[in-house]
């Protein structure tokens, strides 16, 4: 057990390979499931039941009602990674959705510059785009 | 299509999660949850789970002030990874179970809490012989 903690580190001896699904209260199922569809544009992968399944990237969003009082708090923010945040910000502007952070630099990094947008789901979780920008492809216009 | 590609939420970059205490949390993660710490700017924290960012964070503001979502971590044995976890200090809720029969496979899952109460789980899909 040591040799193999030693050589391979804890991460190997645990074995996560990674996250394989986050879940998401939804008050209102029809609702996500069609903010989630046709705002955000991602791919529905299933009901069932009182559950609705996503696909984002591998990653398995599941919405559904909380099982106990306990869980029957807001998402933790996620980011989700758009090839253009200012494309991206319109296209939510256009649909309606309420934006809580116009695009901005957030952090300069070594090589790229991150950029976010704010947003509020339908059910009223934050949620953030990220866009990692080269710093070689900088549009002027974002200077 | 164009504005479709530019618009697409290819997928989650980073998932927020709070702690209460970002050193404790640092090292549940760095140590019990053996994944690999990237580093640390000021109250914030992050590690690599797989190519998603996951970024500890102090909650600045009461609205931000609750528990993280659910978040799911594959492992391929789980129950071997439920002993490593629990012999490292991790708190469960359960033991592995099958929550759902899927085509091909069935899910497994047990539940557990983080340093912070956050409530995770580990989840396996087990390919069934057809």
């Amino acid at each position: 057990m040591n040799a193999t903690a030693s050589h391979a580190g804890m991460a190997h001896a645990i074995g996560i390979d990674g996250i394989g699904q986050i879940s998401i209260i939804a008050h209102d199922l029809p609702r996500a499931t069609a903010f989630y569809r046709d705002v955000l544009g991602l791919p529905l992968l299933f009901t069932a039941g009182n559950l609705a399944f996503f696909d984002c990237g591998g990653v398995r969003l599941m919405f559904g009602p909380a099982s106990a009082p306990e869980l029957d708090h807001p998402s933790s923010i996620l980011y989700f990674r758009v090839p253009d945040v200012q494309a991206a910000h319109e296209h939510l502007v256009n649909r309606g959705v309420k934006i809580e952070a116009p695009p901005r630099l957030i952090a300069r990094m070594e090589t790229y510059d991150l950029w976010m947008v704010g947003f509020r789901d339908s059910e009223g979780n934050i949620m953030q785009l990220m866009s990692e920008v080269p710093r070689s492809a900088q549009p002027s216009s974002a200077a | 299509m164009n504005s479709q590609e530019s618009t697409a939420l290819a997928r989650i970059g980073q998932i927020a999660i709070n702690a209460h205490d970002v050193d404790r949390a640092t090292a549940f993660y760095r140590d019990v949850l053996g994944l690999p710490h990237l580093f640390r700017a000021g109250q914030l924290s992050f590690f690599d789970c797989g190519g998603v960012r996951l970024m500890l964070d102090k909650p600045e503001k009461p609205e931000f002030d609750h528990p993280s979502s659910i978040l799911y971590f594959q492992v391929g044995d789980i129950r071997a990874a439920r002993e490593r976890l629990k012999a490292a200090g991790a708190k469960f809720e359960d033991e592995p179970h099958v929550i759902a029969e899927m085509p091909g496979y069935d899910l497994w899952m047990t539940f557990f809490r983080d340093s912070e109460g956050n409530l995770l789980a580990l989840m396996s899909e087990v390919a069934r012989p057809s």
